[in-house]
């Protein structure tokens, strides 16, 4: 699949942004990247202003975000209003994909946010860094476990509006864990059990598909502490075939 | 009560067409002009189901798959006569085979990590009805909550945890000496169940994009005669729930009449590649995606229309994690308020780990900033299990709910306050290493550290799972 040829040659620019300008090669190079995805074409087919993506769009009700306005930046290749979006608007976005069941043209608004968050990654922007400050703690959890959430992430530390009980009977996490009657569930520092094979293999996911390369440019300490995870794994892993064929040969 | 036909003639409702308003809705006694002028319309712009289907550009991906196959670059993973199957029909009439025996757990990593009572009120219904499973260690989430929310990640990364995943389903029963694609995926997770179904459409489309990925799966040593593994469907829990609805409900115990059931349906399961969701002409006329509903209609509850159906739960990926201000004051206005307040529920249920997180957790802040509203979330599995008679604590595992799950409790005629003390005693036994567990554990471990081959029970005696 082709990515979509330039439609717009000149930049429409926004007139009243009060951003430091960012050059025209970087801009270019941005757009670039969103459109090099292969589901680029498939998200995008046309624009006509209808406005249904934002009527039925979650984030629309609650932040100064429109999914129609960032078609419509993608459709008319507006570079600066493009860079602009991924700033902040972006990542308003609620990722419930009603915009792309509604689109009459079949577009995606979601799908679309997606490569720009990927983009914004790609381009070590600030405000990605930023906004993913407090995702990190997932962040982690995910890429060293494969699982996003552990029972030992819920905590009134953290979820402190959620009330002060995480559990209405009153006991020990580990007891209330084991108590569950999915042995793979008996687990605090992980949703379930995971094998440690799975994690290897994930980890090599993660290296061959360019994540753990995205991960340093957005948090470099974060990559620091996943690294030494992995390194532990795999000498866990090694020394388990080490054990395997020392029993063969005995 | 008679209705406008399109054509401007009258005639009785009929029973299945929206009539979700419960035992206490009251006819306006509108006369049949005034009624059409109130609802016309509505009923010709807001069909949800045209607004899904008017589009064109729409395909059958397995078309392509089978093709695909039959050129010698895939192999499918069928749903074979083994795993007994249901067919039903989606969105547009196409068949889905939706498998009901031998089937494989992918997990949720939100609801095992956090309403645990989800995937175990599951394995309680399949054990019941004498369904072989196998809920094994090696498997790792989708990784799409974290793709959703941050952006980290990419096509590649989801295509090939996708394959990776379903090439361990496929290869999972050789550990008990039984044959390859012996068990088939069912997948727990609304939002893995949604990302699965478009990376398999990316899959299928790109060959670049199979390429790549076929690289990393052969290092892994997860191809099949040297080839990618695609599952023929892609099978969401709910739909299996769907299927074995009526016999689900054989085996209820408890009345549900007098239960004011609203349904939220979850974005990521019907929005998403909403070609393959399950639509049934018996069920709300055909009009609404019909798993959850067609359930707690089979069990005899009141399935209860609320204008905000169609609203997500606010849950936002990102914005749980980061930003809950947006995901409450989406979750408290436009969903739970509205349920309470309008369709007077005594329930909500859901079919995806986000949404019952979001709609059940975010209760207890309305209430600290005043403006309290409260309503019982559920999955629809737990509440199914809960009627035929699972024990509310120790299955349906109710005490991490922080939704009043008691109130439902008390008019379903349970006894939460007896049975959680049983629960407290029961922690007792747990202690002293006596818990009991709905299958063998010894089958959780498939490879790897911990593994010990053993000779299962034959998949032919009921209760093969069990210890």
């Amino acid at each position: 699949m082709s990515a979509t040829t330039t439609r717009v040659q000149e930049n429409i620019g926004d007139p009243v942004s009060d951003k430091p300008q960012v050059s025209r090669p970087q801009l270019e190079e941005i757009f670039k990247d969103i459109q090099a995805d292969l589901r680029y074409d498939h998200e995008l087919h046309g624009c006509l202003n209808c406005g249904i993506c934002t009527a039925t769009c979650p984030a629309a009700h609650y932040y100064d975000f429109s999914p129609r306005e960032i078609v419509q930046l993608l459709w008319t290749e507006n570079l600066e209003g493009i860079y602009d979006a991924m700033q902040e608007k972006i990542w308003a976005c609620a990722q419930c994909y009603t915009c792309a069941a509604r689109c009459p043209f079949g577009n995606s608004p979601g799908g679309l946010i997606m490569l720009m968050r990927e983009t914004a990654i790609k381009h070590e922007m600030e405000s990605a860094k930023s906004v993913l400050r407090p995702f990190s703690r997932v962040m982690l959890k995910l890429v060293s476990t494969g699982n996003q959430l552990a029972p030992d992430m819920i905590n009134a530390e953290h979820f402190a509006d959620w009330g002060p009980n995480i559990s209405k009977v009153d006991a020990p996490l580990k007891l209330l864990r084991k108590a569950i009657p999915m042995p793979t569930l008996n687990t605090t520092a992980t949703a379930w059990e995971v094998n440690l094979r799975t994690s290897v293999e994930l980890y090599t996911i993660w290296e061959e598909t360019g994540v753990l390369k995205q991960l340093e440019g957005i948090d470099r300490n974060l990559f620091d502490v996943i690294a030494d995870f992995m390194d532990e794994k795999r000498e866990d892993w090694k020394d388990f075939l080490a054990d395997q064929e020392d029993e063969k040969d005995d | 009560m008679t209705t406008i036909k399109s054509d401007g003639t009258s005639g009785p409702i009929s029973a299945e067409r929206f009539t979700g308003h419960g035992a206490e809705w009251r006819d306006a006694k509108l006369s049949p002009h005034d009624a059409g002028i109130a609802t016309s319309w509505v009923e010709q712009k807001i069909d949800r189901r045209s607004m899904l289907t008017g589009k064109d550009r729409v395909e059958d991906v397995r078309d392509a798959m089978w093709q695909l196959e039959k050129e010698g670059e895939i192999v499918i993973h069928r749903v074979s006569d083994e795993h007994q199957p249901v067919m039903v029909k989606t969105l547009y009439g196409w068949d889905k085979k939706i498998p009901t025996q031998r089937l494989w757990h992918h997990k949720s990593c939100g609801q095992c990590g956090n309403i645990p009572g989800y995937p175990a009120s599951l394995l309680w219904l399949m054990n019941k009805l004498n369904v072989e499973y196998l809920d094994e260690t090696d498997q790792t989430s989708c990784t799409a909550w974290n793709y959703h929310g941050s952006g980290i990640g990419n096509l590649e990364s989801l295509a090939a945890v996708f394959l990776r995943n379903f090439h361990q389903a496929y290869v999972a029963a050789r550990a008990q000496g039984l044959p390859d694609s012996y068990y088939y995926p069912l997948v727990h997770c609304g939002t893995s169940f949604g990302n699965y179904k478009e990376v398999r459409g990316y899959l299928i489309h790109s060959a670049t994009l199979r390429e790549r990925v076929k690289a990393i799966l052969g290092k892994l040593g997860r191809l099949v005669d040297g080839k990618l593994l695609i599952p023929e469907e892609v099978v969401h829990y709910s739909e299996w729930l769907h299927v074995m609805r009526e016999r689900i409900n054989a085996m209820r115990e408890i009345d549900c009449s007098e239960i004011r059931a609203t349904i939220h349906p979850a974005c990521h399961v019907y929005k998403m590649v909403p070609e393959d969701a399950i639509y049934d002409d018996g069920i709300l006329g055909g009009n609404r995606v019909a798993v959850s509903t067609g359930i707690m209609q089979a069990l005899g509850t009141q399935v209860i229309d609320y204008r905000t159906w169609y609203d997500c739960c606010g849950f936002g990926f990102r914005h749980i994690i980061s930003e809950r201000e947006f995901t409450r004051s989406f979750a408290i206005d436009r969903k739970i308020r509205v349920a309470v307040e309008e369709a007077q529920a005594d329930v909500m249920i859901g079919h995806d780990t986000g949404c019952i997180t979001t709609l059940d957790k975010n209760q207890w802040i309305a209430k600290a900033a005043g403006k309290p509203v409260e309503l019982a979330v559920l999955a629809d599995c737990q509440f199914a299990a809960l009627v035929c008679g699972a024990h509310p604590y120790k299955i349906v595992q109710s005490h991490w709910h922080a939704s009043p799950t008691e109130h439902l409790m008390e008019k379903l005629g349970i006894d939460w306050q007896a049975k959680k003390a049983e629960f407290v005693a029961y922690l007792e036994e747990v202690k002293a290493g006596k818990q009991e567990n709905l299958y063998d554990p010894r089958r959780m471990i498939t490879s790897g550290p911990g593994f010990k081959p053993f000779k299962p029970l034959s998949a032919a005696i009921p209760g093969a799972n069990r210890p």
